[in-house]
Parts: structure tokens; sequence; C-alpha cells
């Protein structure tokens, strides 16, 4: 029966996001994918832990040795991730995961 | 029609517009989905194009499957687009949504009975017009993340035993290495946020002086990079409706608005048919 | 209908003939636009819950289609 209303989508439907981590069975391409995706946790992780050193400093609640130190083991740990990106091929470009409507994982 | 095909509907327009001082409007060079000729049903003063599909392929199981398949998809929705954009350099039209697919023509002719008013109403209201596409996206600048460090090397060339002795907690302090990495690591984040504010800004101005230009104005979902396949942001994903006779001035004003903004790269698509401005969901938007 | 020829030269444009225009660009339109007129119908894009098959799929389109305001998102997203 032509019902003539228009239809409206019941509600918010689920959304399934399937993140493929490999198109071909390269063992080594799935080992990259996995890499990239644990790779982008620490570097969210790296990131966020530069920002809020950068803010205690400013907000001079640490000393200055406390700062040289803190700025020092950041600086190792971003060289580090140069060294594991080199290792597993990847570029920093290759390091995000697309949350859907939340955007990407890291910021720019 | 068959059990076995279905009806697929392009676009909608009013009856008067398939003929013309010459008699009727020669429609019969175009084909749709599935290269079918599109033919018309028409009820109550307006007229749908249509084809006749294969229920195999577009019943609802059948579509409901290929929906998903993106090569299909592709094939499909510039099949539909191309009977649509070749049909409103004819007359004015609404361009029906992808995968409305009748039962049969009786269907289709009670569905334009029903929403007669509401349809002339949107005929109306973006017949004739054309559609804009407006994408902008952060300029080209430094990425922020690791492999941005050009610190000076001579601190790095320091031997790779870096560890502060346990205990002591002073790790080595050649001319406060650490402290030289946290200042440029500051300049280099606010930077990255000041270029981003002022583009995000930029792109707000940009479709405040163009939706001024404009008829209306929609936007749409900013395109991930995985989708657009460009790596800076999309700031703007917009469409904007124009009488056709205002298309030049309209694209000349938007490239004096990507000339004025270089914090922003701009993209132009169109003339599109109104796809954005038939409001499916509610009338009059 | 114009097919003003228009000179362009700092932007880019996708526009006629429909084979180069960009996949996203018009499911951006085809599946989230034009007139939805319901009826005796097989199967209403409205009812179809799309799965994301890729990452090179439709995120942005399955959000409009499931009654999310694309502009109210937009608004939060600035």
């Amino acid at each position: 029966m032509s019902g003539g209303e228009l239809t409206r989508p019941p509600g918010p439907a689920p959304k399934r996001v399937r993140y493929r981590l490999d198109a071909d069975d390269d063992p080594r391409s799935a080992e990259r994918g996995l890499a990239a995706l644990v790779l982008t946790i620490v570097e969210l992780l790296r990131q966020l832990m530069e920002r809020q050193a950068l803010r205690r400093v400013e907000d001079g609640t640490v000393t200055d040795e406390q700062a040289e130190r803190l700025g020092y083991t950041l600086m190792r740990l971003e060289e580090r991730m140069n060294e594991l990106l080199d290792e597993f091929g990847l570029e920093p470009e290759d390091l995000n995961i697309d949350l859907g409507p939340l955007g990407p994982l890291l910021d720019s | 029609m068959s059990e076995d095909s279905g009806v697929w509907a392009y676009a909608i327009t009013e009856e008067g517009h398939l003929s013309g001082p010459e008699g009727p409007v020669d429609l019969s060079w175009l084909t749709g989905v599935g290269e079918a000729k599109v033919r018309t049903v028409t009820s109550g003063g307006l007229a749908a194009l249509v084809s006749d599909v294969s229920l195999a392929e577009f019943g609802e199981a059948a579509l409901r499957e290929n929906l998903e398949n993106l090569d299909w998809l592709d094939e499909v929705a510039r099949e539909h687009h191309y009977v649509i954009d070749a049909a409103t350099r004819l007359f004015p039209l609404l361009p029906v949504r992808l995968a409305t697919v009748y039962t049969g023509d009786a269907a289709v002719s009670a569905a334009l009975t029903e929403r007669g008013g509401q349809l002339r109403d949107a005929l109306r209201r973006v017949g004739g017009r054309v559609e804009w596409g407006v994408k902008a996206y952060a300029a080209q600048h430094e990425p922020e993340g690791p492999n941005e460090a050009e610190g000076p090397d001579e601190a790095k060339s320091a031997d790779a035993d870096g560890e502060p002795a346990g205990g002591s907690a002073q790790p080595r302090t050649e001319g406060g290495v650490g402290l030289a990495y946290l200042r440029r690591r500051r300049a280099q984040l606010t930077a990255a946020r000041e270029t981003k504010t002022a583009a995000v800004t930029g792109a707000q101005e940009v479709h405040a002086e163009l939706t001024a230009k404009a008829a209306d104005a929609r936007l749409h979902p900013p395109q991930s990079p995985q989708l657009s396949g460009v790596r800076q942001p999309m700031l703007l994903n917009a469409a904007y409706l124009l009488d056709a006779a205002g298309s030049v001035a309209f694209t000349a004003a938007v490239g004096g608005q990507a000339t004025a903004h270089p914090e922003l790269r701009v993209e132009l698509t169109g003339p599109w048919p109104p796809y954005s401005f038939v409001g499916g969901d509610d009338d009059g938007r | 209908m114009t097919d003003a020829d228009l000179a362009r030269p700092d932007l880019t444009s996708a526009g006629y003939p429909a084979e180069r225009v960009s996949l996203v660009d018009l499911l951006d339109r085809v599946l989230a636009g034009g007139v939805v007129v319901t009826g005796e119908i097989t199967l209403s894009i409205a009812d179809v819950d799309l799965v994301v098959i890729s990452l090179r799929a439709l995120l942005t389109s399955v959000s409009a289609l499931t009654g999310q305001d694309p502009e109210a998102e937009r608004a939060d997203r600035r």
C-alpha cells in the first residue's frame, strides 16, 4: 500500500566500522599494519605526555632540573619513535586511526 | 511489470516540461542503470524519469548487499547521476535519491500523486537552479609529529648512553639540551595551533561570504583524509544554490575567496544538479 | 543552464562529464541528497544500515543517513 509518507530512518542506526589490517596476504604487511596501530597509540601517549610536560614547565610547577630532565626524556622518546618507524618501514603519516565521526585519533 | 523487474527513479519534473514548442523532448537516447532505456511515468501533472531494473540485482535483499560493494556503488551512482545531469540540462527537475526502486509504474504514479503538492513546491524552489560545491583544506604546512626534531646535532652526538645514572637523577645537561627541546616543541605546537585556528576561521569566513552570494547553502560533513585522499584536514565542505545565470559571478567570487585566504586551499566542483537542496527529510528547508 | 567557460586558474574543478567527478563528492550528494519519495518501493536507502566496507567508504554519508544532522556535526567540529 502506498504510504506516501517520507520514511525516516528508525533512529540512529548502528554503524559498524571494519578496520582492515591489510589488503593482501603479505605477512609483513599485516605486521606493519599492526605496528602502525600500536605505534599510533604510543605516539598518542607521547604527544599527551609532551603537552603535559610543557604545561607544567610553563606553570612553573617543576624545577629547572626537573624540566631539563623531562625535556631530555621526551627528546629521547621522540628519537626512539623515529627509530621504530624506520624499523617497520612506516612514515609519520601512517600513524593515525580514523574513528569515523570522531575524526582521526591524532591531531594534525 | 513482471515479478522480476522493478522501476528505478532518477528525477521528477513537471509533465509540461516534457514537451516543447517542437514536440516532445527526445529522451530516447538516454540510458541509465544497467544501460536500460530511460522512460517516463506521469501522474497528476508530474512526471518521473525511470528505467526498469532487475530485482535480482535491485530487489531488497540484493540491493542491501550491493550497496556495500564500493565498485558496484561507484558504477551505479555514476549511471544514476548521468541521467540526472543530462536531463537537468533539458528541463528543471528534482533529483531523486539513489536506489529508490518502485515495485512498478503504478507505485510511481501513486507516489507522485500523494506527494504532488510538496514536489511542486520543491520544483519551484530549486528547479532550474544549480549547485556549486566548495571544499577548503588547510593549506600545506609542517607536520608536528615525530621526525620534526631537527635538533642541534651536537646534542645528539653525545654517546648513546644517555640514561641518567641510577639515583643521581641528573641527565646530561650539556647546555640544557632538554630545555632546548622543550622550547622548540612549544614553539612548534604554538605555531601549529595558530595555523590551524587561522585556517578554521578562514573557512568560516569563506562560507559566510559565499552564503551571502547564493540563494541557499548547505554544509556537508567534512571528508576525512581517508575519504578525501588529502592529508590536510578538510575545513569546509559546502554546497551553494545558484540560478544558472549566476554561476559565472559566483565562481569568480570563489576564486576571490581563495586568493583572499592563503591559509586555505580551495576546491570548486560543479555545476551540479541541486541534489543538496531538495530536502529529503522535510520540505521547504 | 550554462556551461559557462569559467576562468578558475587557482581552483580545481571536477565538473562534467560525470566520469571525472570524484566518487566521494558524488556519494555525498546522491546518497544524502535528492528527494526521498517512498511508496511501494522495494527498498529505500534510508532503510539500509550501510556497513563501512573499507577505510575508503561511506562514513560521512552513513552519518547523514542515520538522521544525525551534518550541520550539527559541523558546528561541533568547530
